[in-house]
Parts: structure tokens; C-alpha cells; sequence
């Protein structure tokens, strides 16, 4: 009986491989072909009839080369959500925060203080604000470009209001209590400045830039 | 309407191998030669595998989560490589079986092309 690894090896020649991996490769195809050969010897074949048998499931080695490292070097495809949601959002919420970072060095213009109730000041970053837009159009174009669904596009773009908002509304319940034990009273007003200062107003303006997005969407679909 | 031709040929030949594949391994662990034979079985030799056809499909397989491979075998016997269906590819089984029921069934109704 030949050597199966030994035609394996020489028939696929060096692979791009390390050691392990190409041994198993090699191992794995030279199994494969003793089977047949093995079967065709079991099925009355002489043996070289069973060799040249064995040797024609493998008649184009250069091939089966190329297809294996073809095979190895295929790139994964990336998850659906990774590709349609999760970089999108990440995207939105870096230039997000990068340009609200800008806005907080001291020669930036100064934020705009609105509606004083009970010690509580509405902040608004101006500047910060009319950069959502363009920063929600980046996050729904590309969304979109990976072929992200109108849920996946919304999501990404929302993402920098949902989490500057997600960590006072996971806070508010243990605000809540403190301020009830300590000043009997709800912090209801301040909750909702919060909320409208950094959760709705950002969002809205986040949604506004990715509105066109979302429109040629429905009309694609439409048509 | 502009992009680029796809080749119909190989989507069909690949699409179809993926298929048999998954479909056999759902009945449980084979190695390849195993995988290959059963197939033929199955098909009545209409479908064949060679090692160019066979292991680097595996291999992409392998890559996307659809199958994964071990090396098994008795302690001090032949140790196999066998492949069993992964996550991505029950997951995948079942569309995919979708897919190609509706393409035999656009073709009968076009080309009088059936199952059989």
C-alpha cells in the first residue's frame, strides 16, 4: 500500500500554514484516500487499480491547494448586528463624545444655561447639539451602507442619547430613595431637566440628520 | 439594473454542496470520507465529492461556524477528524432548506423542472 501522507504531501506541496495545521490537513486527505483505496481492494480491485482508484479523487492537487488556502484566507463574515448596528452606534457615540470633550476646553464656547427651577439649570451645549445631526446622517448612511433594517439604523443613531441617559434613569430609583430619606421630596424636576437636556433634545437632533436616511429607505422599499 | 454578473454555476454548485453537507451531518458526527460517501449514497451518485470539492468547503464551513472538527478516536486507534453540525449551522439548515424548496419549486412552475 503507498504512502498516503507521503502522496498528500507532495501532491499539496508547502501551505501557508502552521506545522499543526498543515500536518492535519495532510493527515485528513491522505485518510481520505486510503478509505478508497481501502474500499476499492474491499470491492475486488487489484491494488493498483485500487491506488489509481484513490489517486483520481484527487487528480488536480495545484487546485485543491489554492482552494484550501482560499478556503483559509476567506474572511469571516462579519455578524449581521456587529456590521448593521454595533459599529454604526459606536461610530455615533465616539463623535459624539469627541466633540462634546472639544466643547468642555475652557477657550469653547460656553454652554447655555436655560430654564433655572428650583436649582435646577437646563445645560444646553449649543455647539454640541447642532453637531448631532451631522453626526446621526453618519450613523444611518453607514447603517444603511451595511444593509442595516430601519430598526438597526435608528438604534445606532440613538445610541450616544440612550447612553447618556442610561446611567441617571439606572440611578434614579437610589436617587429617588436618598432624596426622599434625606429631603422628603421627589427629584422629579431635576429627572426630567436631565432627561430633556441630555436624552430628548439630542436624540431629536441625532433623528433629524438621520431622517433622509431613513426616507430613501421607505422609498426603495416602495419602489 | 448594475453589478457585478454573478456566476450562477458555482452559487448553485456551492449553495447545493452546503446543503448536502449540513444535511447529513444533522443525522450526526461523520469525518470526511464518511461525509462524502453518504452523500453519494443518498443521491444515488447523483451528487460526488473529490478532495478539491470536498475538504476546503469544509474548511469555510469550519470558518463560519457552521460545522466544527474534531479529531476522535479510540485510545490508541485511528484518530478521525469528524465534523458535527455547529450553532451557526442548525441555524443555517433550516433556511437554507427553505431556499432550495423554493427554487425547485420557481423552476417546476417555470421549466417543469421537478423534485423528481
Amino acid at each position: 500500500m503507498p504512502d498516503w501522507c507521503e502522496i498528500a504531501k507532495q501532491g499539496l506541496g508547502p501551505l501557508p500554514f502552521e506545522a499543526d495545521r498543515e500536518d492535519e490537513i495532510i493527515l485528513e486527505l491522505a485518510y481520505h484516500l486510503e478509505d478508497l483505496y481501502s474500499d476499492a481492494v474491499r470491492q475486488g480491485k487489484s491494488e493498483a487499480e485500487a491506488v489509481q482508484w484513490a489517486l483520481s479523487a484527487a487528480t488536480d492537487w495545484d487546485e485543491l491547494r489554492r482552494e484550501i488556502q482560499l478556503a483559509a484566507n476567506e474572511e469571516v463574515s462579519m455578524n449581521y448586528r456587529v456590521k448593521t448596528l454595533w459599529l454604526p452606534g459606536a461610530c455615533t457615540i465616539a463623535l459624539s463624545g469627541i466633540v462634546l470633550r472639544l466643547l468642555q476646553i475652557p477657550s469653547a464656547p460656553v454652554p447655555r444655561v436655560l430654564w433655572p427651577w428650583h436649582s435646577t439649570e437646563l445645560v444646553i451645549y449649543w455647539w454640541w447639539l447642532l453637531s448631532l445631526p451631522v453626526i446621526g446622517a453618519i450613523g444611518a448612511y453607514w447603517s444603511r451602507h451595511a444593509g442595516g433594517r430601519f430598526l438597526e439604523r435608528a438604534v445606532a443613531v440613538s445610541l450616544p442619547a440612550l447612553g447618556m441617559v442610561c446611567l441617571p434613569l439606572l440611578m434614579f430609583p437610589f436617587v429617588l430613595v436618598y432624596d426622599l430619606i434625606r429631603h422628603h421630596s421627589f427629584p422629579l424636576v431635576p429627572m426630567a431637566v436631565l432627561l430633556l437636556g441630555w436624552g430628548v433634545l439630542p436624540e431629536a437632533a441625532l433623528l433629524v440628520g438621520a431622517l433622509p436616511f431613513f426616507r430613501r429607505d421607505a422609498s426603495a422599499e416602495a419602489g | 439594473m448594475s453589478g457585478c454578473p454573478i456566476n450562477i454555476g458555482a452559487q448553485v454548485k456551492r449553495g447545493s454542496a452546503e446543503l448536502a453537507i449540513l444535511s447529513v451531518l444533522a443525522d450526526g458526527p461523520l469525518h470526511g470520507y464518511e461525509i462524502s460517501k453518504r452523500i453519494e449514497r443518498q443521491t444515488q451518485g447523483l451528487l460526488s465529492f473529490n478532495l478539491a470539492s470536498l475538504y476546503p468547503l469544509l474548511y469555510r464551513m469550519e470558518k463560519r461556524g457552521w460545522v466544527k472538527g474534531n479529531w476522535e478516536g479510540p485510545a490508541g486507534g485511528r484518530r478521525r477528524r469528524y465534523y458535527r453540525l455547529g450553532a451557526a449551522g442548525k441555524q443555517r439548515l433550516v433556511p437554507l432548506r427553505e431556499e432550495w424548496g423554493q427554487l425547485f419549486r420557481a423552476l417546476n412552475s417555470l421549466a417543469g423542472v421537478s423534485r423528481a
